[in-house]
């Protein structure tokens, strides 16, 4: 993956979809609040609410299968992660500023195209459970007929 | 906590993008965006298939679902599980469904490439407020028509109704029912626009709450939001027309590449941040008389209920409409019209002014002062009144004899010939306010020039 696209894939004021699956195939979903990586997108870690992502983690624990969806909401530029959690724990206290800030950028991104910022703001974010997956596959998903096709 | 579909139907007006997520045969998850999930009943749902997704080839193998939707004014959002049914290739859903994408593909210049694909038809397993999504409980909003909002648009019914049988013109037709739905339904922001079979297009003939009245105006049957409602006689109501836009364009900038042509954008007609619109199509049976549009910039200005109640009103403008122009087709009397305006004041002698009217044979248009005037029939009703006049000295016409001249091209029948001349007045009152056309009495017009006129030909 370029690297111009891994910055915009890391950049603040992003939307963070999760979804996962359960044993029997059953798929959930829930909003993320924010996603980091130390090492160049090969792992990345995504932040989800403890108090929407119950059914998220559960499934974590028993399938270990995450997808991760990153979108800029001004112009839908969208790229989806799929692979395998390898840590899912309570985020720390030293995060907390981290996520609060991405929530913030997110909140005045949205506010630019006609939601309030604090609507946004009044979202759950935190505790937050922080979800490590190891990268296998990244894919296309800005809107268009090339959406869903793997980005090398 | 569970909830009824039908209780959290403003979660399925596309103003806030849903989310998706399914699993493969192997249990591999995938979570996407959608631009809207629609409520069919109280235990369906459908997602519009545009391509040939991996949520489409997850659902062949797997067919279950989770959608994650959200309250466009709580922000609250909602979970459904899902089990996927069927694709519907037609039908009322697909229809529905298909009118909102081709509008927005069209005016995004995406025609034909950006269409539906399959109404995918779920059944709603479980819907349930997703609990703590919100820091603070959400502060519920009114989502339908309270009872003084009925009476009064019951009374604005009423009175749209007595303005179009008192109507003694189109032009006070069309001026007395926008004024209604600004003062009956608080619609600031509307316009007519009627269609001439003779060039399959809508012309703009009235508008209210817009800087400029954007008269004239044209769109083609098929073009844009507005000309999609015309295709397909079906109401278009978009309530997030902002993000369907930038969806729209997303998929024009991944299909920039391929080899079709892409059409030109086709600016928004009127307020250019509109975050909704509602477009009605005006139709006598099968006949399309012409487009009645109403924008606003609160994304949730129109709701369900102003679909139905507008569709019985504009059935009924449609009918005065037609009516009005068949009385235009009845012979002309020599008595004074009741809406003519008064004659022109006589103005102290000085110095007239000159204009400068160039006819383009090639373009059918008709410049003034180099500046663009009017084109085809209009314009060359202008040009033969004004070579008429400058010949014989006359400024009194009739429609009849209007009717009867081959070389202006009217369609022999339901030749909009009133719309034309209101066009053209409208035009003149613009561009060349010293040279008017008013009515002087049912089926008569008079030129009336305040200036000296050049006309020239190329």
């Amino acid at each position: 993956m370029s690297q111009s696209r891994n910055q915009r894939c890391l950049e603040p004021g992003l939307s963070v979809l999760v979804g996962t699956a359960d044993a029997a195939g059953m798929p959930s979903c829930c909003r993320g609040i924010a996603i980091s990586t130390a090492d160049d997108l090969q792992t990345i870690t995504v932040y989800v609410p403890v108090a929407t992502s119950h059914e998220t983690i559960q499934n974590v624990g028993v399938t270990r299968r995450v997808a991760v969806t990153v979108t800029h909401p001004r112009d839908n530029f969208a790229t989806q992660f799929k692979g395998s959690a390898v840590e899912a724990r309570l985020a720390r206290e030293d995060e907390a500023p981290f996520v609060r800030a991405r929530l913030d950028a997110f909140a005045d991104v949205l506010d630019r195209i006609g939601v309030p910022r604090r609507v946004t703001r009044g979202v759950a974010h935190w505790p937050a459970f922080a979800v490590t997956l190891r990268v296998d596959q990244t894919f296309e998903q800005t809107p268009g007929p090339n959406a869903g096709r793997p980005i090398a | 906590m569970k909830v009824r579909v039908s209780d959290i139907r403003r979660c399925f007006q596309g103003v806030v993008p849903s989310m998706v997520a399914t699993a493969d045969g192997r249990g591999v998850p995938n979570v996407v965006y959608v631009s809207q999930v629609y409520f069919v009943d109280d235990r369906h749902v459908a997602l519009s298939c545009q391509f040939f997704s991996k949520t489409r080839r997850n659902l062949d193998e797997n067919p279950v679902a989770c959608a994650e939707v959200m309250d466009p004014i709580t922000l609250q959002a909602y979970r459904l599980k899902l089990k996927f049914l069927r694709s519907e290739r037609s039908g009322p859903l697909f229809d529905t469904m298909s009118l909102r994408i081709d509008a927005i593909a069209s005016h995004t210049g995406m025609a034909g490439v950006f269409k539906l694909i399959a109404a995918d038809v779920f059944e709603v397993l479980s819907a349930d407020l997703v609990e703590g999504y919100l820091m603070d409980a959400p502060v519920d909003a009114p989502a339908g028509a309270s009872l003084d909002g009925l009476r009064t648009e019951v009374r604005g019914l009423q009175w749209v109704s007595d303005r179009i049988n008192r109507a003694t013109s189109l032009e006070s037709l069309l001026g007395g029912v926008l004024e209604a739905l600004e003062e009956y339904f608080t619609f600031s922001h509307t316009s007519v626009l009627l269609h001439d079979e003779a060039n399959h297009r809508l012309t703009t003939l009235a508008s209210r709450g817009y800087g400029r009245s954007g008269i004239g105006a044209e769109v083609g049957i098929g073009e844009g939001l507005i000309g999609t409602v015309a295709r397909e006689r079906r109401l278009l109501r978009l309530s997030s027309l902002d993000a369907d836009l930038r969806y729209g364009r997303a998929i024009r900038r991944a299909a920039a590449d391929g080899s079709r042509m892409l059409q030109e954008e086709i600016p928004l007609p009127g307020l250019p941040d509109a975050q909704s619109v509602l477009a009605i199509p005006l139709t006598v049976g099968d006949r399309l008389i012409g487009v009645i549009a109403a924008e606003d910039r609160d994304p949730m200005r129109f709701n369900e209920w102003h679909e139905a109640y507008l569709e019985v009103l504009a059935n009924q403008i449609a009918l005065g409409i037609d009516r009005m122009i068949e009385r235009c087709d009845e012979p002309a009397d020599t008595s004074p019209a009741i809406d003519a305006p008064a004659p022109l004041p006589a103005k102290p002698a000085a110095p007239r002014s000159r204009r400068r009217l160039t006819y383009y044979k090639h373009d059918d248009a008709i410049f003034v002062d180099d500046e663009y005037l009017i084109r085809n029939i209009p314009a060359r009703i202008l040009w033969k009144v004004l070579g008429e006049s400058t010949r014989t000295g006359r400024t009194e016409f009739s429609n009849r004899e209007m009717r009867i001249d081959p070389s202006l091209g009217l369609p022999p029948v339901k030749d909009n010939f009133e719309s034309r001349l209101i066009l053209l007045r409208h035009r003149l009152q613009e561009k060349c306010p010293d040279l008017q056309i008013v009515s002087t009495g049912r089926g008569r017009f008079a030129l009336r020039a305040d200036a000296v006129i050049e006309m020239s030909e190329r």
